[in-house]
């Protein structure tokens, strides 16, 4: 078998056999005569050649592979008579010879007073664009939830996430939310039409199901950010949206304080917002959470609603087997739209979703 | 709950409590918002100012101006003055004036009524309409005003009845019939359910219990005798009615969270002295009753240590039992050996005052304490243990996504994980089965969790170029919702207590988590952002050498969703393991880009992290790069048009990891590179069903430099592969 191998660069090096012309008779002076010509030229055009352009329309003119005047010249050598031949070839040479050295003079000129700027050369116009490369971007959400997940993680807090369809165990009653409570409302919650026997399953409507779910799974000590999608049916306005974000931490060791809680979350937001930042708790109301609070930083010399916190209600450290006099723990809540909505001065939380990418390339 | 700060001043005097510059309602304000009512608008009306607070659902007690003056008592160290009503009873006895039945104690436990014969139902006074205009209700009469009043007094909601008007002399609490219908205050007729609990006389409903009077019975100015109702309703019962009816009221919002039991009978009496001094005549004898009072105060035991340990801060017993004290919260005789006398002790017993139910165990105590005392007490410089933390492999997984993603200029969306029949119209690409479907819908029409994340992108893509959008190049990580293949399958049963099960061995469904782009462009445009991103995950590669124990294979795939012809599912081969599909990629098909209005071409891709995210873990070792020059060749393959490059390939790899003879190790690769240059066809100058590959080879060694000699014998056993395994021939 005969191969076809060829050196693969430069690619266009394969030679192919030309067909070969009939050439004029020349006589050995003429080609002096041409030889002499092109010499002046050449010297005249290549030392005045004020810069690469003009070299480069000088060396295609002179030295040029395919129809440079070199290359004209070498095809009347083939006109000359026998005898003459050798002569002729010899005064080629010197000529190419000389060309080429006063090409690469003209070269080096060229390139030393485009280097030290003295030569009047084509200055360009410094402000047009240069050549942009699109950069993508990450949704305003996902950064938020990001910077959370970072700033949580210098406290030890590791990200974890968990289903979105749930069932009541892990929604409601291992968070203390009663069959009575009415949280539970088919009318405030996205029930699915199918059923596990006679539980039935909805989008979770907090993202507190993912630490009962670790809880159940690890034992303590334990700090964990949860995090993700989150579902109840509000009518979407400026403020709301049936989809939402939410970030929850959850902290859960010996002898932890509600102490511990305001010094986490005063960390949090003195390198969310920087700067020392104050955190204020006003007491509040959660089922799984007691005492509960609701946790406002201070943001601009106002107080500015973040999240909802609390130390975890003892029913929920006992509905995952933990004992509530070994262990405490303490949870809090971000709302991730509220926290970009104002960070990035987001009037209406329905932009977040409207993938506009018009809106998505500014962050 | 709007407080009227005059009204307050009738339970406890603020006065003297502000300091200069700041009213007494920013004051009281400021320190109910700090103790656990939150502050939502103040305004001047008149000579009053209403106060209007954020009750949260715990706090049934606050919904009336008693509770609200309760807590500035206590927060404010000042005396509270409760009315003690004592209506004069003169006329005949109530209970021969009617019966009371209960059947249905489940929705209503205890009913009371009053009778009052001779009113005169007129304009109330001005003080009472005032105060209730203070509030934001308006005054319909005197009768009415009062029922209103004492409700916002108190949190007790009650109802008063044309006794006239309700027939056969006994009214009968009950469930209502299905499609009963009832024709309320509004003179609205409404269709009831079981669910919801009415209050009936013998001809049918007189009142939605609860919720809303009936029209037939409805006080007006010809009403001379009066029914005075005050009743514990079932928060169940009226929720149902409330929401299912569209029908929410003071009452049933206070309803729903059970107010005070004691002030059943405290709000009765108050309502029938106040009737009788604006309205006149006269309290029959005696209250009709029916049903049990539920009201049962439990003890507590509170060990004071607790405090602190919750809380992190000291406060001293006695300051513990001064707080609770104040609340209304009564000391019992404590259990144990350490109660002795008045000696403080480590524990102490109490009982919880009948208006707030929501304190029950030892850390509701914990947290009066704490509210009372001031949250703003507590330090906020203590430190926690430094522990160590890793990125999830899932999380890790998300980023290596979409980073290459960004990088290559896309912008990430987030589209809704329910979307309507007209986007889960084409097949997906990960189950067979039906959407799961939610009630309510989402958005409008939005009643279908998702199989794939490609028709949400395409409808976002489509309304981002709509608006002039620069470009569409879309991405998005997010989950899909597959019910389980096979539905015959028995489920796990609910569990009541928590088991070790993992969450997708108990869940009917599985969610499998997404990156999916959609980008405009060919087939090559998505399957290279998708190999970009599996090489970055540590999965791609042309290679398929034993060595490298996973390969990924692209295999025509036939999706309704992608054009004929012009998609692929990506397989993941790892070792023994038969192929696993990890992501699916294609140009969109014309009927599905018309549906969602988009020109062509589009490509999309879509990936399951969730199977690749163990290649995170995968530890990545250093391939050292060798120092020893490269040689480059370029071979001309003729091969039948229907051989796939990925046979070329494999064809190709075949022999190069192979000890060639060369005097090199076995495990020297000598084959560095392989890369495609061009195809193509041409029937006159290759042949009919005949195309061109030119395949571009570097050849490098690690242990020496390959001489042209050797370079050409490893070419050679290659062609000589490729004509064995793919028919290969070289062109010339």
């Amino acid at each position: 078998m005969r191969l076809w191998i060829r050196c693969a660069w430069p690619l266009a090096c394969r030679s192919r056999p030309r067909s070969r012309k009939a050439v004029a008779a020349v006589s050995l002076d003429s080609f002096v005569e041409a030889i002499d010509r092109l010499r002046a030229e050449a010297a005249g055009t290549l030392q005045t050649a004020a810069d690469e352009g003009a070299l480069e329309k000088a060396r295609v003119n002179f030295l040029g592979v395919k129809s440079g005047q070199l290359k004209e010249l070498q095809k009347l050598l083939s006109g000359l008579g026998s005898d003459d031949r050798p002569a002729g070839g010899k005064l080629f040479n010197v000529a190419k010879a000389e060309i080429t050295a006063t090409f690469a003079l003209a070269q080096d000129r060229v390139a030393s007073s485009h280097q030290s700027g003295v030569q009047n050369a084509e200055a360009i116009d410094v402000t047009l664009p240069g050549d942009r490369v699109r950069m993508g971007h990450l949704h305003p959400i996902t950064q938020t939830i990001r910077r959370v997940q970072e700033i949580m993680a210098r406290l030890g807090f590791e990200s974890v996430d968990g289903p979105e369809v749930e069932d009541q165990w892990h929604n409601f009653e291992a968070l203390a939310i009663g069959a009575e409570h009415p949280a539970r409302d088919p009318l405030d919650n996205f029930y699915l039409a199918v059923a596990r026997g006679a539980d039935p399953l909805l989008l979770r409507s907090q993202t507190s199901t993912v630490q009962i779910r670790v809880m159940e799974r690890r034992k303590p000590p334990l700090r964990i950010v949860s995090l993700g999608r989150v579902y109840r049916p509000d009518t979407a306005d400026a403020t709301h949206y049936p989809m939402f974000h939410q970030v929850e931490g959850l902290l859960v060791e010996p002898d932890v304080t509600l102490a511990h809680l305001k010094s986490v979350l005063r960390f949090f937001a003195s390198s969310f917002l920087g700067g020392d930042v104050r955190v204020r708790f006003r007491p509040s109301f959660f089922p799984f959470t007691e005492p509960s609070v609701e946790v406002d930083m201070e943001w601009g010399g106002r107080w500015i609603e973040m999240g909802g916190a609390g130390m975890v209600d003892p029913a929920v450290l006992e509905a995952v087997g933990y004992d509530p006099d070994k262990v405490s723990g303490f949870a809090f809540g971000l709302g991730v739209e509220r926290i970009a909505a104002r960070r990035y001065g987001v009037a209406d939380i329905r932009d977040f979703y409207r993938n506009d990418v018009r809106f998505l390339e500014q962050f | 709950m709007i407080i009227s700060m005059n009204w307050l001043a009738d339970y406890v005097q603020l006065t003297g409590v502000s300091v200069p510059a700041v009213s007494l309602a920013d004051m009281l304000a400021e320190r109910l918002l700090m103790s656990g009512l939150n502050h939502e608008s103040t305004r001047a009306i008149g000579d009053d100012t209403a106060v209007e607070i954020e009750v949260t659902s715990n706090r049934p007690d606050c919904l009336g101006h008693i509770g609200v003056a309760r807590e500035a008592a206590v927060l404010f160290s000042r005396p509270l003055h409760i009315p003690d009503p004592r209506p004069l009873e003169a006329g005949g006895i109530a209970a021969e004036s009617i019966a009371v039945e209960i059947r249905s104690p489940e929705c209503c436990p205890f009913y009371l009524a009053r009778v009052i014969r001779g009113v005169h139902v007129g304009p109330s006074p001005s003080w009472l309409v005032e105060r209730l205009a203070t509030v934001g209700v308006e005054s319909v009469n005197n009768v009415v005003d009062i029922t209103n009043y004492v409700m916002l007094e108190c949190g007790q909601p009650l109802h008063a009845f044309d006794l006239q008007k309700i027939c056969g002399g006994r009214i009968t609490v009950r469930r209502a019939t299905a499609g009963e219908p009832f024709v309320a205050i509004n003179h609205k007729t409404y269709s009831l359910t079981s669910a919801m609990c009415v209050i009936a006389d013998s001809e049918g409903p007189v009142a939605l219990a609860g919720v809303m009077g009936g029209a037939k019975s409805e006080i007006a100015e010809s009403t001379v005798d009066i029914l005075l109702e005050s009743a514990q309703f079932a928060p169940l019962a009226v929720r149902a009615a409330a929401r299912g009816l569209v029908l929410g009221s003071g009452s049933s919002y206070r309803f729903e969270r059970s107010p005070d039991p004691a002030a059943v009978e405290w709000a009765s009496r108050r309502a029938a002295a106040m009737i009788l001094d604006t309205a006149g005549g006269v309290l029959e004898r005696g209250v009709v009753e029916a049903g049990t009072l539920a009201c049962s105060p439990v003890a507590i035991d509170l060990r004071h240590a607790r405090v602190a340990q919750v809380l992190g801060i000291d406060i001293p017993q006695p300051r513990q039992r001064a707080i609770l004290a104040a609340l209304g919260f009564a000391g019992l005789a404590a259990a144990g050996p350490m109660a002795v006398g008045n000696t403080p002790c480590d524990r102490s017993r109490w009982q919880s005052p009948t208006w707030r139910r929501d304190v029950s165990r030892e850390i509701d105590l914990v947290e009066e304490i704490g509210r009372i005392e001031g949250y703003d007490q507590v330090p906020e410089d203590e430190s926690i243990s430094a522990q160590p933390v890793e990125l999830s492999a899932r999380e890790q997984a998300i980023r290596i996504a979409s980073s290459v993603l960004v990088s290559a200029g896309m912008c990430e969306a987030i589209t809704r994980s329910v979307v309507n029949e007209h986007m889960e119209a084409t097949r997906s690409p990960w189950s067979d089965g039906m959407p799961l479907s939610i009630a309510p819908a989402l958005v409008r029409g939005a009643d279908r969790l998702r199989r794939t994340l490609v028709p949400s992108l395409l409808e976002a893509r489509a309304s981002t170029l709509a608006v002039g959008a620069p470009h569409g190049e879309l991405f998005e990580v997010a989950h899909a919702y597959l019910s389980r293949a096979n539905p015959d399958v028995p489920l796990p049963q609910p569990r009541a207590r928590p088991a070790n099960a993992t969450a997708s061995e108990e869940s009917i469904l599985e969610e499998p988590l997404l990156v999916s782009l959609v980008t405009g462009g060919e087939f090559a445009s998505a399957k290279g952002l998708a190999e970009a991103m599996l090489l970055r995950l540590g999965v791609g590669g042309d290679r398929q050498s034993p060595a490298v124990s996973v390969c990924v294979e692209f295999r025509p795939l036939e999706l309704d969703l992608f054009a004929r012809g012009r998609a692929a599912e990506i397989l993941l081969h790892r070792q023994t393991q038969q192929g696993e599909r990890i992501g699916v990629v294609g140009e969109i098909a014309p009927a599905v880009l018309k549906r969602f209005g988009l020109e062509g071409p589009v490509a999309a891709a879509e990936l399951r992290l969730d199977r690749l995210e163990w290649a995170v873990g995968v530890d990545r070792l250093l391939q050292q790069p060798s120092d020893f020059p490269a040689i480059q060749r370029d071979i001309n393959l003729v091969v039948d048009i229907a051989v796939p490059w990925s046979n070329i390939v494999a064809a190709i790899y075949s022999v190069s990891h192979q000890a060639t003879g060369l005097g090199h190790t076995g495990n020297d690769n000598i084959l560095e590179e392989c890369r495609l240059v061009q195809v193509w066809k041409d029937e006159t100058r290759l042949g009919i069903g005949k195309k061109s590959v030119v395949v571009s080879l570097r050849l490098r060694s690690h242990v020496g430099t390959l001489s042209g000699e050797e370079a050409n014998r490893v070419i050679e056993s290659i062609v000589v592969a490729c004509g064995q395994r793919v028919g290969a021939t070289l062109r010339s």
